[in-house]
């Protein structure tokens, strides 16, 4: 289960997402970031209060990443932590998405 | 036992975590058990035929000397996760197919994983080192 909120800071559209992004949770995730790629030319996953995250809410991830870039819109994955990071590491996600520690606003 | 059902992850992570607790197990342990139980148990539901199954998968956690020894065996179609070929991670993210990601974490995170086919029932045994 995951709980999801959305702010816009200086120009980015922050999605805070909270909770765990597992094979229940990833169409909600899914739905929640590409809701924001498709209003906004930015926008920034707040991961830093995920605490679990499977292959089912990295798939969502990419595929939000896959509708940012036929938008050519930005796309960031932020505050990675602990074994969430870990498993985008390990998935190879740093060669297909932006990862930063911090947000980019 | 476990239903053929994504929501009986619920109860999965629940009780993995109340075996972590009880034996003063880490937040680091208790995420590698989900992950790897959670991959195998969805794989068997959405693409072993477990959906909507009752009793369709079973799950076992021991304390072992050095790890924590894990099995989990469904009721699904036969499918060997030790034979699965590897996801390509290199490849351009337009190109990427879905599917191979789960079991490449499942390898990853745990060791010793091996496969049986016995009486109807897929059996993986794997270990969480400590």
């Amino acid at each position: 289960m995951i709980q999801v909120t959305q702010e816009e800071r200086s120009g980015w559209c922050v999605v805070g997402v909270r909770g765990r992004a597992d094979s229940e949770a990833a169409d909600d995730l899914e739905h929640a970031l590409r809701g924001a790629i498709e209003m906004h030319g930015k926008v920034a996953a707040d991961f830093g209060a995920l605490d679990y995250i499977s292959s089912a809410g990295l798939r969502a991830v990419l595929q939000a990443a896959r509708a940012a870039e036929e938008r050519a819109a930005e796309f960031a994955v932020c505050h990675l932590t602990g074994g969430v990071k870990k498993v985008f590491e390990i998935s190879g996600m740093h060669h297909l998405l932006r990862i930063q520690g911090e947000l980019p606003c | 036992m476990l239903d053929g059902d994504v929501r009986e992850l619920r109860r999965l992570a629940a009780s993995i975590e109340s075996f972590c607790r009880e034996r003063g197990l880490g937040d680091d342990v208790a995420f590698d058990l989900n992950l790897a139980l959670e991959e195998l148990f969805v794989n068997a539901v959405k693409h072993g035929g477990c959906r909507g199954m009752e009793s369709a998968a079973r799950v076992r956690l021991e304390l072992v000397e050095g790890g924590v020894a894990v099995e989990i065996a469904d009721r699904g179609a036969p499918f060997d996760p030790t034979a699965a070929p590897a996801p390509d991670l290199g490849t351009p993210l337009a190109a990427r197919a879905a599917g191979g990601l789960g079991i490449h974490l499942v390898r990853q995170v745990m060791r010793d994983v091996r496969y049986a086919r016995t009486g109807g029932w897929n059996r993986v045994t794997m270990r969480r080192h400590l």
